[in-house]
């Protein structure tokens, strides 16, 4: 039988989800010590075949669990050949877990992504460059010496579009101050995407947070794009070390 | 679900998503039709970190103006020389410059 995993929660005791899980297979609890995690049985042949279903049903599941404990969801798809392994695996981060669990008890993530003008900005901060200060080089200098400017100019074009993006974050973000325990900030993953952030927020401040975003669509900068969602359970939140001693 | 995903622009970041997800590294895939693009494209992509960081250390230099025309000069044909090689091993191995990418963690991606 393998076993497919949703989350480890902190709860030793039974899920009672009459709502199914993937595959339309019933979701338990494999209780180990004080906590434990929801699974779902599958055949000893299933193959794998990933869907977008299988995604959307993952999430549910989690989302579920969250409603009623607090939960660490697993990895997408992540599966165990039986219960010895997912017990040894249990016993392997228990403490990681538990530290976890008690620092993200009462916690939701939220993510917000921001799309800026990224080609237009990059283009400007070029043209101001040229023209100025080294660039007389270019009509003087050898290939080499022309070469060295030529990535000099750009160097410094990177560089102010990176200060001009840290400008655009930081007003983003003091939007959400004092609403969030912890946050995670990407930066310009790709030359549009501005931001990516995470950030962590207790259940209580869940709406303030929610109105937080209102007020960046309204009073924000108005040549950036968003994307806001949430809550999810806190997936950009757990930070797992193995336990140096088993305790099985 | 989707109540939880609020934007007024979903076509401007699906588009976004669409590039990012092209740019991030795969696996290295070895098997013995492909072993030695696979150890190329480790390989390479190590030999490019180089010197993209020997690049940023003459930036640096060349803006804190310590620099003399003659050693810009061979500051300049070192670089050069550098890429001309690399862009002949990239054709030799078939690797795209988005193929020697890497994740360093909290600096970002190396392209």
């Amino acid at each position: 039988m393998k076993i497919y995993t949703y989350g480890v929660i902190d709860s030793n005791s039974g899920i009672e989800d009459s709502n199914k899980g993937i595959e339309g297979a019933h979701v338990h609890n494999i209780p180990y010590r004080d906590i434990g995690i929801a699974v779902s049985d599958l055949d000893e042949r299933y193959k794998k075949n990933v869907n977008p279903d299988h995604i959307l049903k993952h999430e549910e599941v989690a989302e579920r669990l969250m409603e009623r404990f607090t939960v660490l969801p697993m990895k997408f798809f992540t599966i165990f050949k039986n219960k010895e392994e997912i017990l040894s695996m249990m016993s392997e981060y228990y403490d990681s877990f538990n530290e976890n669990l008690d620092r993200l008890r009462g916690k939701l993530e939220f993510g917000l992504k921001v799309i800026w003008s990224g080609n237009t900005i990059k283009k400007r901060i070029a043209e101001n460059n040229t023209g100025q200060g080294q660039s007389e080089l270019l009509s003087n200098g050898s290939l080499a010496q022309n070469y060295v400017m030529e990535k000099f100019e750009k160097y410094k074009t990177d560089r102010q579009f990176k200060e001009e993006g840290h400008k655009y974050i930081s007003t983003v973000n003091r939007f959400f101050s004092g609403f969030a325990v912890e946050e995670k900030l990407n930066m310009l993953k790709s030359e549009g995407l501005l931001l990516t952030a995470s950030y962590l927020v207790e259940k209580a401040k869940q709406d303030d947070f929610k109105q937080a975003f209102e007020r960046l669509k309204k009073n924000g900068p108005n040549d950036l794009k968003y994307l806001f969602s949430g809550p999810w359970p806190p997936y950009n939140f757990i930070n797992l070390t193995k336990s140096e001693f088993k305790k099985v | 679900m989707n109540k939880k995903v609020k934007t007024d622009s979903p076509d401007v970041f699906i588009a976004e998503m669409g590039k990012i997800q092209e740019a991030l590294p795969e696996r290295i895939d070895a098997n013995p039709q492909n072993v030695e693009k696979g150890l190329a494209k480790l390989v390479l992509t190590l030999v490019e970190l180089i010197r993209k960081l020997l690049e940023k250390q003459a930036m640096r230099r060349v803006e804190g103006g310590s620099l003399t025309d003659e050693e810009i000069e061979k500051v300049g044909e070192t670089l050069m020389k550098l890429e001309n090689k690399m862009k002949e091993l990239k054709e030799i191995f078939e690797l795209k410059d988005e193929d020697l990418n890497i994740n360093l963690g909290p600096l970002g991606d190396l392209m």
